[in-house]
């Protein structure tokens, strides 16, 4: 579960802009962790909300690591891989693809927020889009406001 | 107690009493929540489905806690609410009788489970008697029977129009004298009361003999008999978590790893799992349905008798009911009392 | 127009003969049927290993289990001192004949180990509609009179319309005689697939919100017994990711999360290969409605993949293949 977040929390009573999302972003390491990379290294701002995990392939993202984030709290999830024709392991996210399909489609239908879990391609020279993209989910979560719901309570 | 004093009932004791009723939900299904009012409740009930063993062994329950700081780890005793007294109402003979059956296996010796122990003390249960034994319930081939009342703190008899009252134990008479509107039950409502009883008797259609059941570890215990139970089991569960008596738990440590701390909780569990026996070296000596099917069996009617004196079944019928694919507990020691004695 | 009462009873009698001939011609070793219930409201799994025992196989519409699971047990005999597969014959409704193609196709059955006696099948009894009718009282029989359903207790008895309450996923059922069968009991009474899903549709245009509310009340008397799970032909995992514990994927709790997430990942799990045929929702103690998570997995797989499970054998299901130009409409684009 993720560290218990009371200071956020006070700071959320009333100063919504002030809380920050703790979303955690599975990125392929050929393609979108490249692509994230190569925002940094280009100084492009973009907010502090995601907390990275490298994986060698979007094929190798079980479902299950997206449901167990939100029950341990995380307040959105971000799933990135290569386009599709260019997956570093040929098919691999192509394989994901399907997979992500039925799991939005349940999350949706098990009544989690659409904007909660994101799924997208991003290229390793897609530097500014990758930051662009960021912006755009971190400001949906935002609307959103915390996981209280799916978080396991204690 | 006239029926429309339910209400009055619950006024008197409310405050100093959680009390759990038997609660109607979609279908025929009923079972016992806590309840605020005599609206909620309904004892125009035949028998629940979940049974009311889930008010004295939850089906989770905290054993501790556990914070780590460095290396050291800080244990803790559950972060409880103080319990209330507690009065389970319109409980069945068949349900309080699993009551006594369980306390047999929870304080056993020197072996007492204060868990238990602490729902047990402040337990207190007013029973309904059976009028209209289902054609599934066959309390009476297991010593039990539909007007039984010496499992009860306090007996309630169903007359039509009114219910007789009847304290059991001391616990029961402490209840009763907080009810002012009870008025002194008159020969005929006695008379009523004794009838259905004769009559709810009679209604009991399964009867058989469980004494041959006794000895299955000794006499029958490789006889192709269990195959044949087990080939349609599916080892679902249902009869093991729908059983007033079934009692097996599992106990398993949750962990909050970024807040360094845990707590170790025991669950209901069944024999009828494959994982049930699996030890850690990949040996499961019940490896199969058969093996599992035999055990469930034979603990109820064999084991439960051998170490403690008493059957472990008290003849509800919901395995009846429930199971997915009809395994009946009737049929199953019928076929085993067929069994020719020369093996 | 057959009523519902004549069709049960006409294809019991065909039944009978023809379990009883594969029984004596040794084409099969043993068939799985469903045999009359020691309660009236179910029907029992029952196996037949020689002629005379077929006289007990019944057809009335209280067979809730899906006979397919009963396939996934390695059961063998000695010829030649050599361990030979059984060759099994499975009475089959529709759904429990795609139940069995669609596990040929996953490699769980062998083709030539199973014989599929086809049964056109009208619908399964809702029990948990009749019980509804009924409310607390003992059912002490169920029976169809006509296209009616009897249902008879203590003082009581009352009449339902069968069309109404059978099982809402038999209601919308097209497919009921098997699509492959080794032998047909009457005749085909398959339809055109053509199921529109409102009810699925209309959920979905539902708030987040006001789904979790409707899914919670839904789940929330789950006790997590695993009786669907149990029940479920497709179930069949050496070890199920709720046992898991390297790592633990969800907790043992009675939190609505908790209760949520093994549904969830269960009905994940399904995509593709769900055949609708309720044994779920008929194993369940407690009567939780499964079949609106049912309808959903259906409608799933014909909208998304335009597949339906398990009516041939070459189809490699959704979730065993991808194609190119798969639908991204899910994916976040700038």
């Amino acid at each position: 579960m993720l560290a218990d977040h009371k200071s956020d929390q006070s700071h959320a009573e009333g100063k919504k802009a002030e809380w920050q999302p703790k979303i955690i972003a599975f990125l392929c390491n050929w393609c979108s962790y490249a692509g994230a990379d190569l925002a940094g290294v280009s100084r492009i701002q973009y907010p502090p909300s995601i907390r990275v995990v490298r994986v060698p392939c979007s094929g190798r993202i079980n479902p299950y690591f997206i449901i167990k984030s939100l029950l341990e709290g995380w307040d959105g999830v971000l799933v990135s891989g290569c386009h599709p024709g260019d997956c570093h392991y040929i098919s691999g996210n192509l394989v994901a693809r399907r997979r992500f399909a039925i799991l939005k489609e349940m999350l949706e239908f098990f009544g989690i927020e659409p904007d909660r879990v994101n799924f997208m391609w991003v290229s390793a020279a897609e530097g500014e889009r990758f930051s662009n993209m960021v912006k755009k989910v971190t400001s949906a979560i935002m609307k959103l406001g915390p996981n209280t719901q799916f978080a396991r309570k204690w | 107690m006239a029926r429309g004093n339910i209400g009055e009932f619950f006024l008197a004791l409310k405050d100093e009493y959680d009390i759990y009723a038997p609660v109607r939900s979609s279908g025929n299904h009923v079972n016992f929540k806590k309840v605020s009012s005599a609206d909620e409740m309904t004892l125009d009930y035949l028998n629940t489905t979940i049974p009311p063993k889930e008010i004295w062994f939850p089906r989770v329950e905290t054993l501790f806690e556990y914070e780590i700081h460095g290396q050291d780890i800080k244990v803790m005793p559950p972060r409880v609410s103080n319990e209330r007294e507690t009065i389970i109402i319109g409980i069945r003979p068949c349900d309080a009788a699993s009551f006594r059956l369980l306390r047999k296996f929870f304080d056993y010796g020197t072996f007492k489970d204060d868990l238990f122990k602490k729902h047990e003390e402040k337990i207190a249960l007013i029973g309904l008697k059976c009028n209209e034994p289902k054609k599934t319930c066959f309390c009476t081939s297991v010593n039990g029977s539909p007007h039984k009342k010496e499992d009860f703190d306090v007996a309630l008899t169903d007359i039509a129009d009114k219910f007789v009252v009847e304290a059991i134990t001391k616990k029961g008479e402490n209840i009763l004298q907080k009810l002012s509107f009870l008025k002194d039950a008159s020969g005929a409502d006695l008379e009523k009361a004794k009838q259905s009883a004769i009559k709810a008797e009679q209604a009991i259609t399964a009867k058989f003999d469980v004494n041959k059941a006794a000895n299955i570890v000794n006499d029958n215990f490789y006889n192709a008999l269990w195959e044949e139970i087990s080939t349609t089991c599916l080892g679902c569960g249902s009869c093991s978590f729908l059983c007033p008596t079934c009692h097996c738990f599992d106990v398993v440590d949750e962990n909050d790893y970024a807040n360094h701390r845990g707590r170790r909780i025991r669950t209901w569990d069944t024999c009828q799992s494959t994982l049930f026996t699996l030890h850690t070296s990949g040996h499961n000596p019940r490896p199969s349905q058969k093996e599992r099917c035999r055990q469930r069996i034979a603990h109820k009617f064999c084991y439960y008798p051998n170490n403690y004196g008493v059957i472990g079944c008290v003849g509800c019928g919901r395995c009846i009911i429930d199971c997915p694919v009809n395994n009946d507990v009737r049929d199953i020691i019928q076929k085993i009392n067929k069994i020719k004695t020369t093996q | 127009m057959v009523t519902a009462q004549e069709h049960g009873h006409v294809l019991e009698s065909k039944l009978r003969t023809v379990a009883s001939e594969l029984l004596k011609e040794k084409k099969v070793d043993l068939i799985i049927g469903y045999s009359k219930g020691t309660i009236p409201q179910r029907s029992s799994p029952y196996i037949a290993r020689n002629p005379a025992d077929t006289s007990n196989f019944i057809w009335n519409n209280l067979g809730y289990t899906n006979l397919a699971k009963y396939l996934l047990a390695k059961r063998k005999k000695k010829v030649d001192n050599k361990e030979v597969d059984l060759k099994i014959g499975v009475v089959a409704k529709g759904c429990v004949g795609r139940a069995i193609n669609q596990l040929i196709v996953e490699k769980q059955v062998t083709r030539e180990n199973v014989v599929i006696i086809g049964i056109p099948c009208n619908g399964m009894i809702d029990l948990n509609r009749i019980y509804e009718a009924v409310g607390t009282k003992e059912i002490l029989d169920i029976a169809l009179v006509g296209d009616d359903i009897v249902v008879k207790g203590r003082g009581f008895e009352k009449k339902l319309p069968f069309n109404e309450n059978i099982n809402t996923l038999c209601k919308a059922c097209k497919i009921k005689t098997p699509p492959i069968t080794d032998v047909l009991i009457g005749e085909s009474n398959n339809l055109p697939i053509d199921e529109k899903f409102q009810d699925v549709i209309a959920f979905e245009k539902m708030p987040a919100n006001e789904k979790r509310d409707h899914v919670q009340q839904l789940l929330h008397d789950c006790i997590k017994c695993g009786s669907c799970r149990q029940a479920c032909p497709f179930c069949y995992c050496k070890l199920c990711f709720v046992d898991q514990n390297k790592p633990v994927w969800f907790n043992k709790t009675f939190d609505m999360n908790d209760i949520l997430v093994f549904h969830l990942i269960r009905s994940i799990h399904l995509a593709g290969r769900c055949v609708s045929c309720g044994a779920c929702y008929g194993a369940c103690p407690i009567g939780i409605n499964l079949n609106e998570l049912t309808r959903k997995l259906e409608k799933l797989s014909k909208a998304r993949f335009d597949y339906v499970p398990g009516m041939d054998l070459k189809t490699p299901p959704p979730m065993m293949a991808f194609k190119l130009d798969d639908d991204q409409g899910f994916i976040l684009e700038e």
